[in-house]
């Protein structure tokens, strides 16, 4: 398979999920739009592994892992403070100082505030990683043009 | 004072003089040992520090000892580490 064939199918992929998932809020299914991911992602996989005109060689790979890793190390961090804070909810921590505090009952997250938080963190991770990516692919030489 | 390639990288290599006395563009030797040719740009303007592996691919395609495509400048290391 072709490199552009690939696109094209990813492509349709990305827009028939869009429908999916729009259908599943409409019907209030939220597995279908679950499984539905699995299945493309495992789809993309399995067609990106027949692509033939893919050079991918160990300068891309490590543009590839040194981004990741450093997304990773970002995400956990925001990740632990947003946890440390839920956990701080849980245990009813009061602020300081103790005197004249009223102590309220925990006010947990609820899942349409999740919702938001795991959205609003989606959309950072893959806005650092295509920003990793261009700063580490910029380092490795990606846009370098010579003479010949 | 020792001139790094690029980054103060004590690694120097001669893929250009090698590919011009084979007669080779960047996209041929890209080609030959399976990389792409920004890889081999990159590796010779330092950007780019190739792995042992790729490092022996490229000297053997060569038909040549690896030190004498790649050379590494210890004293270039000194003066970065000053």
């Amino acid at each position: 398979m072709k490199k552009n064939s690939f696109y094209l199918i990813c492509g349709c992929i990305a827009l028939a999920l869009l429908v999916i998932f729009w259908y599943s809020v409409e019907v209030h299914i939220r597995f279908l739009a679950e499984i539905s991911f699995i299945v493309a992602i495992g789809g993309i996989y399995l067609l990106r592994k027949k692509v033939t005109d893919f050079v991918e060689d160990e300068r891309t790979a490590r543009i590839t892992e040194k981004a990741a890793l450093r997304t990773f190390q970002v995400f956990w961090v925001i990740f632990c403070a947003f946890s440390i804070g839920a956990v701080m909810q849980i245990l009813y921590v009061p602020t300081f100082p103790r005197e004249h505090l009223e102590i309220h009952a925990p006010e947990l997250l609820g899942p349409r505030m999740m919702g938001y938080f795991q959205l609003a963190l989606l959309c950072l991770m893959i806005f650092l990683y295509v920003g990793f990516r261009i700063y580490y692919a910029r380092k490795y030489g990606e846009w370098e043009t010579d003479e010949e | 004072m020792p001139v790094s390639m690029g980054n103060g990288r004590p690694m120097k290599n001669k893929i250009k003089v090698f590919r011009a006395m084979h007669d080779m563009t960047q996209e041929d030797l890209a080609r030959a040992i399976g990389v792409t040719r920004q890889t081999i740009l990159a590796i010779e303007k330092g950007k780019y520090v190739p792995s042992l592996d790729l490092a022996f691919r490229i000297s053997r395609h060569f038909q040549v000892n690896i030190e004498e495509v790649f050379v590494y400048d210890e004293t270039v290391l000194t003066v970065t580490a000053d």
